[in-house]
C-alpha cells in the first residue's frame, strides 16, 4: 500500500540461521516461532521457508495464526499456546494443530474435541501462562486419565531471562514438574524450556526441544553480541524510494514542529514511510538510513506516512532506493540501531513493521 | 466453533464517526471538509469508513497516496466524492489517476508533465491537478522559487484541455503561531502569484484539523480533517469533549489467566516488577505486536469491571500482565485498554500521553491479529 515500500526477506538467510542453530543444538529438536507475522517477516512466507530449511516444528501464539498457516499449505507440526477463554479446540483438530494447555479447563476441552496430542504448559516463574506448581498434581493426574485419547506429548515452560540464578531456579522448577508428570504416569517426550537467548547462553537448559524466535530471523538475542558474532544473518531488509528531494537553507525548519533546523545549507529527502508503517515515532530525529551505501540521519518528526532524511550534499535523486533497515554486515542500519534510537528492543522493531507493507521472499 | 470470548478486539463506533463528521461539516460550512483517510483510515478500515463519511456529508477524501484512492474507485466506494493524493512516486500510475478521476497534488514539473501526458494519451481524459506548494514545511510541495514555472505550465496544459486546475494547497508546520502566520502570509502571496499568471484554482486549502477549528481566516475553501473525525483532537490540552467530538475506537481484550503472586514474586521478562504484597495478576493477550507499546508498563492502567488496574512487568510480544489486587477478576472478563471513556477506561488520548506518543500512532499501530468490529447502524 505504501508508495514503493518493500520488505525483502532473504530465505537463504533464514536457512543459514536454521543451520547455525542446528549445529549448535545437535540432536535437540528445533522449533522455530513464527507468531506475530513471523516477527514481522511475513507469517506464511517465513513458515514455508523454515519448513524447507528442515525445522522440526513451528510455534505460534494462537490458533488463528496456526489455522492461517495450515490454509497456506504449511505441513510441519504446529504448536499454539495462547487460547481464548472458552476455546473449544475443534479448529485444532481439524487443522492438525497441537495445543499447549495451561489449565484443567483447556485440557478437558482439548480432550473433548479429540486432540490426539497436547503439551502441558507450566509456570516456573514468569507468572504469565502456565499452571503454577500447586495446580500441577491435579492437572497431571487428569491428563493421565485422559491419555487413552489425548496423549501428553510435551511439557513446556518459558524463562524470564532475569539472571543466571533465576534461570537455574526456573530450571529446577521445571525438573520438579517433569518428576511430578512422570509420577502421575505421563511421559512427555518433548520437554522444552529455552527460547533464543537460553539456546545460545544456557546449553544445559535445552532439554528435548528448543523454541527459537529472534535468532532464527538472524537477530541477536544476547546483549553485546552481534548477529555476525553468533553466526546469524539478519534476513529482513526494508526499502523505499525517495519521493522528494529538497534543498534547505541554514536555519529553516523542516517537517511538523520544525524539530530539525539545519545549521548549514543542506539537502533533505522525503521517504514515504512513517509510524503507520511501524516506524516508531520515538526514533524521530535519531534513527539513520542508508542511500547508495552512505549513512544519513532521519531528521525531524517521523510522520504518519513520511520521514525526512538529511543527506547533506550527497547526490540523491527522486526514485533512489533508501535502505531503512537491513543487515549491518552489509553496511545497512540494523534492528539494534533502530531499537536504540527508539528506546526499545529489536523484537519490536521488526515485529511492528506494518502488515500493509508488501513482503517478498527472495 | 469459535471461542466464546475474543482474545482481542478493536471496536469502531460508526455512529460516533458520522456524528463527528456531521458536526465538523456543519461547523465548517460553507467551507468544504476533506476527510483524511490515509493509513487505512487511521487503521479503522478504509472501505468501511468512507461510505459512512459520505453519509455524513463529506464530499472530499484525502488518501495521501494514490493506491488507496484507486482501490476505492475500483470498488465503487465513495464514487460520488472527490479523492486527493499528494505523496507520489516517480513511477506513479498516472493513467489510472486520469481514468479514475483522482486529484493529484502535484509538486514538480516532472509530475505535472507525466500526469498531463497520461490525460493526453487517454483521449478524452483530464488530469485533475492540485498544485502543492511549500510554505515552510519542506516536505512535498513546490518551493516558492519554482512555483511560477509550475503555474505557467499548468495554465498552458489547462488551455490545451488536458489539465483541470482543481486547487492550490499547502501544509503548515504547526510549530508556533508566528511560523504558522508566516506560512499563511506566504500562501496568500503565492495565490496572488498564481492568479497573476492566469491560474484560477477552484479550491484553495491550507489548514488541517486544528487550524481549521481555531482559525476561520485560514480555512479558505476547504479544510482537511484528519484526527478530529476519529474523535482525537490533536491540539494539546484539548479533549474530544471540549470539541464536541467522541472517540470512536475502543481496544479491548479478555483475561486469559489469573494468578496469585506471593510477596516478592517477579512477573514477566527480567522481573522488572515484583509484588510488594500478595496479589493477583491477570494475563491479557495483547502485546506490542498488537499495538500495546512496551512503554505501557510505566503508568498505564486498564479497566476491568469499571475499575482501573495498572499494567505491571514487561509488555511482551503477545501479552501483558495487570495487577488486580484482591479484586474478583476471572478468566473471560473484558479488559478495556482505551475507549470513549464512559466505562471508566482511559481515552486514546490519555493512553497516548502515558505511552509518550500521540493518539494517531496508537490507532495506527493496532496490529493485524486484532479483529475490527463495527458498532452503530451503518449509513
Amino acid at each position: 500500500m505504501t508508495t514503493g515500500a518493500l520488505i525483502t526477506v532473504d530465505d537463504a538467510a533464514l536457512a543459514h540461521n536454521v543451520a547455525t542453530l542446528r549445529s549448535l543444538v545437535g540432536d535437540t529438536a528445533l522449533m522455530v516461532v513464527v507468531k506475530a507475522g513471523a516477527y514481522g517477516h511475513g507469517a506464511v512466507g517465513s513458515a514455508l521457508a523454515f519448513e524447507r530449511a528442515g525445522v522440526d516444528r513451528l510455534g505460534v501464539a494462537d490458533l488463528d495464526e496456526a489455522v492461517a498457516l495450515r490454509r497456506a499449505g504449511v505441513t510441519v507440526p504446529l504448536l499454539a499456546w495462547l487460547h481464548a477463554p472458552g476455546e473449544t479446540f475443534e479448529r485444532a483438530v481439524e487443522h492438525d494443530v497441537t495445543p499447549a494447555v495451561s489449565d484443567l479447563a483447556q485440557l478437558e476441552a482439548a480432550a473433548a474435541a479429540g486432540c490426539p496430542t497436547v503439551h502441558l504448559c507450566v509456570d516456573t516463574g514468569l507468572h504469565r501462562n502456565g499452571a503454577v506448581e500447586p495446580e500441577w498434581a491435579a492437572l497431571f493426574a487428569r491428563a493421565a486419565q485422559l491419555s487413552d485419547r489425548t496423549v501428553v506429548e510435551g511439557l513446556m515452560s518459558h524463562l524470564a531471562n532475569t539472571s543466571e540464578a533465576e534461570d537455574a531456579a526456573q530450571a529446577a522448577s521445571f525438573e520438579r514438574a517433569t518428576e511430578a508428570a512422570r509420577a502421575a504416569g505421563l511421559d512427555p517426550r518433548l520437554r522444552h524450556l529455552s527460547a533464543s537467548a537460553a539456546v545460545l547462553d544456557r546449553p544445559a537448559l535445552r532439554y528435548d526441544m528448543v523454541r527459537v524466535g529472534l535468532a532464527a530471523y538472524g537477530l541477536s538475542p544476547v546483549a553485546g553480541r552481534s548477529s555476525a558474532e553468533l553466526g546469524l544473518r539478519p534476513a529482513l531488509t526494508l526499502t523505499a524510494p525517495v519521493t522528494t528531494v529538497k534543498r534547505v537553507r541554514a536555519g529553516e525548519g523542516v517537517s511538523y514542529g520544525y524539530v530539525f533546523r539545519p545549521e548549514a545549507d543542506t539537502t533533505v529527502v522525503i521517504v514515504p514511510l512513517g509510524y503507520a508503517d511501524g516506524l516508531d515515532r520515538a526514533a524521530s530525529d535519531r534513527a539513520a538510513v542508508t542511500i547508495a551505501g552512505r549513512r544519513h540521519r532521519v531528521r525531524g518528526r517521523i510522520a504518519m506516512n513520511a520521514l525526512v532524511v538529511d543527506v547533506g550534499d550527497a547526490p540523491v535523486s527522486v526514485g533512489d532506493e533508501v535502505v531503512l533497515l537491513g543487515d549491518p554486515a552489509a553496511g545497512h542500519v540494523g534492528a539494534e540501531e533502530w531499537a536504540e534510537a527508539q528506546g526499545g528492543i529489536t523484537y519490536e522493531v521488526v515485529t511492528c513493521l506494518s502488515h500493509r507493507i508488501e513482503r517478498t521472499h527472495a | 466453533m469459535s471461542p466464546a470470548r475474543p482474545l482481542r478486539l478493536a471496536t469502531v463506533d460508526l455512529e460516533a464517526y458520522r456524528a463527528n463528521l456531521t458536526s465538523l461539516v456543519t461547523r465548517m460550512a460553507p467551507v468544504e471538509v476533506l476527510a483524511i483517510v490515509k493509513a487505512d483510515a487511521y487503521a479503522h478500515g478504509l472501505e468501511t469508513m468512507v461510505p459512512e463519511a459520505v453519509a455524513a456529508g463529506v464530499r472530499w477524501f484525502g488518501t495521501v497516496e494514490l493506491e488507496p484512492a484507486l482501490r476505492l474507485r475500483r470498488a465503487g466506494i465513495g464514487d460520488e466524492a472527490s479523492m486527493l493524493a499528494w505523496q507520489l512516486a516517480a513511477d506513479e500510475d498516472w493513467a489510472a489517476a486520469v481514468e479514475h478521476r483522482v486529484d493529484l497534488g502535484v509538486s514538480t514539473l516532472e509530475q505535472l508533465e507525466a500526469f498531463a501526458a497520461a490525460a493526453r494519451a487517454s483521449g478524452d481524459g483530464v488530469a485533475l491537478v492540485q498544485l502543492d506548494v511549500d510554505t515552510g514545511l519542506r516536505r512535498e510541495g513546490c518551493l516558492p522559487e519554482d512555483f511560477p514555472a509550475l503555474v505557467e505550465r499548468t495554465v498552458e496544459l489547462r488551455d490545451e484541455g488536458v489539465v483541470r486546475l482543481r486547487g492550490i494547497f499547502s501544509h503548515v508546520s504547526e510549530t508556533s503561531p508566528a511560523d504558522d502566520l508566516d506560512a499563511l502570509e506566504r500562501f496568500r502571496e503565492l495565490l496572488d502569484v498564481a492568479e497573476g499568471l492566469g491560474a484560477r484554482p477552484e479550491l484553495r486549502h491550507l489548514s488541517s484539523s486544528s487550524a481549521g477549528m481555531e482559525h476561520p481566516e485560514r480555512r479558505f475553501d476547504l479544510v482537511r480533517m484528519g484526527s478530529n473525525g476519529y474523535g482525537i483532537p490533536v491540539t494539546e490540552g484539548v479533549t474530544a469533549a471540549d470539541r464536541g467530538l467522541r472517540p470512536i475506537l475502543t481496544l479491548s481484550g479478555s483475561v486469559v489467566r489469573t494468578k496469585r503472586v506471593p510477596v516478592g514474586g517477579g512477573v514477566s521478562y527480567d522481573h522488572t516488577w515484583r509484588a510488594e504484597r500478595e496479589t493477583t495478576v491477570a494475563l491479557v493477550p495483547l502485546g506490542y505486536a498488537d499495538g500495546v507499546s512496551r512503554r505501557a508498563q510505566h503508568g498505564v492502567e486498564v479497566t476491568i469491571h469499571g475499575r482501573r488496574h495498572p499494567v505491571v512487568g514487561r509488555v511482551a510480544m503477545d501479552q501483558f500482565l495487570v495487577d488486580v489486587g484482591d479484586e474478583p477478576v476471572e478468566v473471560g472478563d473484558e479488559v478495556l485498554l482505551f475507549g470513549p471513556g464512559d466505562r471508566g477506561e482511559l481515552t486514546i488520548g490519555e493512553w497516548a500521553d502515558r505511552t509518550g506518543t500521540i493518539p494517531e500512532e496508537v490507532a495506527c499501530r493496532i496490529g493485524p491479529r486484532v479483529p475490527r468490529r463495527y458498532t452503530g447502524a451503518r449509513a
